[in-house]
């Protein structure tokens, strides 16, 4: 039997975790989708040794821009690193700080990062930043009822609106894993993964084709290591949605349920081959569907709602 | 009943079955190509040929079984392969594409899928309120069965052409063998054959349909009836 580890220091493995593996996915979900188009793809540790580099290099604002334009990235990632408190990464029970806020609570701090980079996108008066947060605040505000539906349905399920309760929910019995308001919101909510972390529908997220731009547009004016950080802010948000639909809703299990040393390292692997799998998984869809048009994006999201909405629907029924 | 609490793997397994058969009657709104939606036809058929074989393996009703077979040969493959023949035969040239129907929406999807919300969540709430518990499947299957009846009537009211009303028609059939399977899945196999043959009949007069259509009017699209003829 291990050592048990001190409840602070989990709680800070916790964000430690997303923090540090964070580009470690990035890479190996751009490993496996250069080796699905037949090349041989970036190192795995690339996203690592991109953010070392720009971390280095100078950092220039445009001009008139205020300081809010360089705020805004430190504040973007320290909401995406406050997140991990409030969710299950590591532990199947409730940390101290994991009470502090509901699923409703992370999803502000999801959208206030959101919020301030298109605010620093507007403050650099670039026409392609300007666009890429218009289009990503409007299309955020599209999907937010699908995922207020998914919320409803974990609301319904739990009796609560805590991350942890419906972790325990689904591990308690296979019965809730197969009732289908449980997979109907889970797949609602893995379409709005979909979507954020600009794969399809109609976002390109490597490409540099402005027509297909909705996230990556916003940080064009940054440079240096304002730069490095909106990049590892939006690798922070693609493995916390990978976490919170990995770890809450398709597979809360391997998560440590003691405080020992060897069941919270097996809990972080855990949790990096979960999001990895996740992104095989994105990658393989990504992959082997055609990007819609953008103004089609309505018809995916509307997808997403009505599933969403069944989800609430067979709850009110009863059985579902 | 308590939403916290799961209702056993089995009516679990049950209502996710027929869950997605109402999601596919959903695609089945947004489908632009007659070739497309009759493979989703296809899917809807086998899923409710796997519902039967899932009820009678749990309920131990060894007449589903033959059911869940000849529900299968029949809609699976014969209905879709009758359909291919007749849109095939409307086509403008041997070997090119079918007739498109894509043309024939009245409505956006995105709007088409929130009018379906709608009629989904009547059918939803009637049947729920009517609290009908069968001895084999969950109340809620029936419920889903009723929405998608009413989806089908949507999409055959939405699309403007013959092979969706058809299509539209037959998925009709599909959800009402769903609520029979649900309220009343010990019928007799004669009786759900019966049913099944009943199937063919409107595969028969869809197909009388389809064909009349486009030798007057050279088209699938039923908007062009709306003008008189004297």
């Amino acid at each position: 039997m291990s050592a048990a580890l001190p409840i602070p220091v989990i709680q800070l493995l916790q964000v430690l975790t997303v923090a540090l593996g964070a580009p470690g996915v990035t890479g190996v979900i751009a490993k496996v989708e250069a080796r699905l188009q037949g090349r041989r793809g970036p190192r795995v540790l690339q996203p690592y040794y991109d953010l070392a580099k720009l971390f280095r290099k100078e950092a220039l604002a445009p001009e008139g821009a205020s300081w809010f334009f360089l705020a805004a990235p430190l504040i973007a990632v320290t909401a995406y690193l406050t997140i991990p408190l409030l969710i299950p990464v590591l532990t199947t029970y409730g940390l101290p700080l994991g009470y502090m806020g509901d699923i409703l609570g992370g999803g502000f701090l999801l959208s206030l990062a959101s919020f301030v980079i298109a605010t620093a996108a507007l403050e650099t008066g670039s026409p392609y930043a300007q666009l890429g947060s218009s289009r990503a605040k409007t299309f955020s505000a599209i999907t937010e009822p699908v995922v207020l539906f998914v919320v409803f349905t974990v609301a319904l399920l739990t009796g609560t609106d805590l991350p942890y309760a419906l972790a325990a929910t689904v591990r308690s019995s296979a019965g809730q894993v197969i009732r289908p308001a449980h997979l109907l919101a889970a797949t609602a909510l893995f379409m709005v993964i979909l979507h954020e972390t600009g794969r399809i529908p109609v976002e390109t997220h490597t490409g540099t084709n402005e027509f297909g731009m909705i996230e990556e547009a916003r940080s064009f004016e940054h440079s240096g290591p304002y730069l490095a950080l909106l990049k590892w802010a939006s690798e922070l948000k693609q493995l916390i949605l990978f976490t919170i639909l990995a770890d809450v809703f398709l597979a809360p299990w391997g998560l440590a349920a003691s405080q020992h040393l060897d069941s919270v390292v097996l809990a972080i692997a855990a949790l990096l081959a979960k999001a990895c799998a996740v992104g095989c998984v994105v990658a393989v869809i990504d992959n082997s569907f055609a990007k819609l048009r953008l103004f089609k994006i309505t018809e995916f999201v509307s997808a997403a709602f009505l599933i969403a909405v069944l989800g609430v629907f067979t709850l009110y029924l009863g059985g579902g | 009943m308590d939403p916290t609490q799961a209702p056993g793997v089995y009516e679990g397994v049950a209502n996710v079955i027929a869950a997605v058969m109402l999601l596919i009657e959903f695609g089945l709104l947004r489908q632009a190509l007659a070739r497309d939606q009759i493979r989703l036809y296809m899917a809807q058929s086998a899923l409710i040929s796997v519902l039967a074989i899932v009820i009678a393996a749990d309920r131990n009703l060894p007449d589903l079984y033959a059911l869940a077979g000849l529900s299968a040969a029949l809609k699976v493959v014969v209905v879709p392969l009758v359909m291919r023949r007749l849109l095939g035969r409307t086509g403008p040239e041997e070997g090119e594409e079918a007739a498109g129907v894509a043309g024939s929406q009245t409505l956006s999807p995105a709007s088409a899928v929130l009018a379906g919300i709608v009629l989904a969540a009547v059918g939803f709430f009637c049947f729920g309120a009517l609290k009908i518990h069968g001895p084999a499947a969950p109340a809620l299957a029936l419920a889903l069965a009723a929405a998608m009846v009413l989806v089908a009537f949507g999409l055959m009211i939405v699309r403007r052409d013959v092979a969706s009303q058809a299509i539209g028609f037959f998925t009709l059939e599909n959800a009402i063998s769903l609520a029979a399977l649900v309220v009343a899945s010990g019928l007799p196999l004669i009786l759900e054959t019966a049913f099944l043959f009943d199937l063919l009949v409107a595969v028969v007069v869809f197909g009388m349909l389809i064909r009349t259509h486009h030798g007057r009017s050279e088209s699938l699209s039923t908007s062009d009836l709306t003008r008189l003829r004297g």
